[in-house]
């Protein structure tokens, strides 16, 4: 009995000794899985009577928990600042959606039935959005998304979203334009991640590119697929471009090490989840995002050092996130000056948002259907190392 | 033809890892009747202790030692760590459960996979971590005739996976453990009387197939780059595929389903179009099951009543 103890003891300190000796290497966004049940965040320490809570849908767990987690922590950390500015006592209540409708619709539901919370920040992608905007809107909640872009969400059945990123069918054509303009392609393959986000680009592409009389290969994988090699033998001669407006950044990462294995010099094009410095590196490939790299924006400079020292290197996922916290907080702290805030009081003031300068380096206002007022897209190279360049996008 | 035969190793290169995970299926249910649905998840461990080995070393581009040992600690250290550990969560998590309902070592199992999957979590971060398997074996080594471009990692990885399950074999049908193995696979408690430890048996039919999961995982990292906690689940339910399909409990059969499944996803992904893949796959398995419901090489199951 000893003995066999003795094993299984063994077999466990191999996997805490192997975890343990690769600490230094191990990813920054641990410290988010904890936190995949709903949890209440620390306020910023405010005073004031003018309480509320916020709900946080992200993909905290799950193939895209990097980006969850770094929407997580750009949420926390715009409560703090704005707490403390605001002299607001607003809490952050986790929902982690795993980038699934059903599971975000389990978190809405239980949002919903929060009478404390007064708006919601996300969820991140479009499919869930499209999955809890009606509970929503039934509820008079507003939602404000940091990343779903998908054009049709904005079309009248959700009431009370608004995003702070621009939509598909500016990206879309906006990043059609540039590959036929720039990259002079014969012939390209386009391929969907089988989920809304993806599908939407494509959608908002393939015409573009037709009409320009390049010939487009469509193929449609799921985001659960690691291996890409029987994808890439049909990426024949005369394609030069491959655009994957996919969410997984290490997805593309193994396509295009797929694309080295089989000596193709097909050029990436990719999209928003893409952009992610640390696992995305094919160098000469292209990433077109919603977001900018405020690292690049002088008067961002004291958020993204905050966030680079409490939570580490970050992307573009982060900072929209932030603008959005930024206006349910601001919309809350308007809310608290006429009385107690509410649910509908929230919605007003948050449709009236007028920000002419904010960490996106653009005014945020919203139009009447929730989409971000001359919203934009920005460009990205990526150079020999990993480096993402910022580049013109026409 | 240089596209069939690029979608041919690609079909033998996933079908290896398949055939080496459907091993551990088949093997435990021989033994247990149980369908560990654990096993993916020591896969994925597998991968992560060969990720960690890779930084323990330097990193994928500042490796301290030669590429070829760092290999074999690889392979080694994540067949010892997941064998280790299946044994515990044999000893742990089914043994208690062993004469107990059917169905109780089945959540059991699912309990078992959601824990590990969620230690991994804990421990290491939810952030994808990559193996960059091309900065220390270079696309240059392997075959490349004219625009047939294979790679060295794939040709390492169906020349090992074949010599483990050739060495499998050999060891179910020509050791005293494979023996026992088999004796308590066709009958427990008769295999009990004769003097045969069964639970010595069973713990080293789980080290076994734990072990070639690890290794399995290992190989995955190479040559598909990405490890993260849940990565386990789709290549265990594939796996899980090709062990019935060539008939659960059958060594020969894991093999030959896992290869089966390896080769129709390349072939429907590159012949016809990766949105039809699992639809096609699991079409074969239903239609495997009608025609042979014991899978292409299981053995029919008769019972005395």
């Amino acid at each position: 009995m000893k003995g066999r103890s003795m094993i299984a003891t063994l077999a466990l300190l191999a996997l805490f000794a192997a975890g343990c000796g690769s600490s230094s290497s191990s990813s920054s966004s641990s410290s988010s899985s904890s936190a995949s049940s709903n949890t209440t965040a620390s306020s910023g320490g405010g005073s004031s009577s003018c309480t509320a809570s916020l709900g946080f849908e992200g993909p905290i767990t799950g193939p895209v928990a990097q980006l969850g987690a770094e929407q997580l922590h750009f949420a926390q950390l715009a409560i703090a600042t704005d707490n403390a500015a605001n002299h607001t006592n607003i809490a952050l209540v986790q929902g982690d959606t795993q980038l699934q409708p059903a599971q975000a619709t389990t978190v809405t539901q239980q949002f919903v039935a929060n009478s404390k919370i007064l708006g919601v920040v996300g969820p991140a992608g479009s499919q869930e959005v499209a999955a809890v905007g009606p509970l929503f809107g039934r509820a008079g909640i507003p939602f404000i998304t940091g990343s779903a872009t998908n054009s049709a969400l904005t079309a009248g059945k959700n009431p009370t979203f608004f995003r702070v990123v621009s939509r598909d069918d500016v990206q879309g054509p906006q990043d059609a334009h540039y590959i036929i303009s720039k990259l002079h392609p014969k012939a390209i393959m386009i391929v969907d991640d089988q989920e809304a986000y993806s599908t939407g680009l494509v959608s908002a592409m393939t015409p573009v590119f037709k009409a320009a009389g390049i010939t487009v290969d469509h193929e449609s994988v799921s985001q659960k697929l690691t291996d890409f090699s029987s994808l890439v033998a049909k990426v024949g001669g005369s394609t030069s471009v491959v655009v994957l407006p996919w969410q997984v950044a290490a997805n593309a990462q193994q396509f295009g090490k797929n694309l080295a294995e089989q000596k193709k010099n097909a050029v990436i094009f990719g999209t928003d989840g893409l952009f992610s410095p640390g696992q995305f590196t094919v160098t000469g490939s292209y990433v077109s995002s919603f977001g900018p790299d405020i690292t690049a924006i002088p008067s961002d400079a004291s958020i993204a050092s905050a966030a680079k020292a409490k939570y580490g290197s970050f992307g573009t996922f982060g900072p929209p996130v932030y603008a959005a916290t930024h206006v349910l907080d601001m919309a809350i702290a308007t809310a608290c000056k006429s009385g107690s805030p509410s649910r509908s009081s929230v919605l007003a003031a948050v449709k009236t948002t007028n920000e002419p300068s904010t960490i996106l380096g653009q005014p945020i206002s919203f139009t009447s259907t929730g989409d971000l007022q001359g919203g934009k897209f920005f460009l990205f190279k990526i150079a020999k190392g990993g480096k993402y360049n910022l580049i013109p996008s026409s | 033809m240089h596209k069939f035969l690029t979608l041919l190793v690609d079909g033998l290169t996933t079908g290896a890892l398949y055939a080496l995970l459907a091993l551990g299926y088949s093997m435990v249910y021989g033994v247990l009747k149980l369908l560990n649905f654990a096993h993916g998840d020591l896969y994925m461990i597998g991968a992560f202790i060969g990720y960690f080995v890779i930084q323990w070393f330097g990193g994928s581009t500042a490796l301290s030692i030669p590429v070829p040992l760092l290999l074999v600690i690889m392979f080694g250290l994540a067949a010892a760590s997941t064998g280790l550990l299946g044994v515990a969560i044999e000893r742990f998590a089914y043994r208690p459960l062993r004469d107990a309902p059917r169905i109780a070592p089945l959540i059991t199992a699912l309990g078992v996979s959601f824990f590990l999957e969620n230690a991994v979590l804990l421990l290491f971060g939810s952030q994808t971590k990559i193996y960059n398997t091309s900065d220390f074996i270079s696309f240059n080594g392997g075959i490349h005739i004219g625009p047939l471009n294979i790679d060295l990692v794939r040709i390492m990885i169906i020349v090992l996976a074949i010599a483990l399950m050739i060495g499998l074999r050999l060891l179910v049908d020509r050791t005293k453990l494979g023996k026992q193995m088999r004796a308590v696979a066709a009958d427990r408690e008769a295999a009990e009387m004769l003097g045969i430890n069964v639970d010595f048996t069973i713990a080293a039919t789980f080290f076994l197939g734990s072990a070639l999961a690890g290794v399995a995982g290992v190989m995955s990292g190479l040559v598909f780059n990405q490890v993260y906690n849940l990565i386990g689940f789709v290549a265990g339910l594939k796996a899980f595929t090709a062990a019935v399909v060539g008939g659960i409990g059958s060594i020969a059969g894991a093999v030959l389903g896992g290869f089966i499944i390896g080769l129709a996803e390349s072939f429907i992904t590159g012949y016809v179009s990766p949105t039809y893949t699992n639809l096609i796959v699991f079409g074969i398995l239903i239609a495997v099951l009608i025609l042979r419901p014991s899978g292409l090489l299981g053995r029919v199951t008769l019972q005395k009543v």
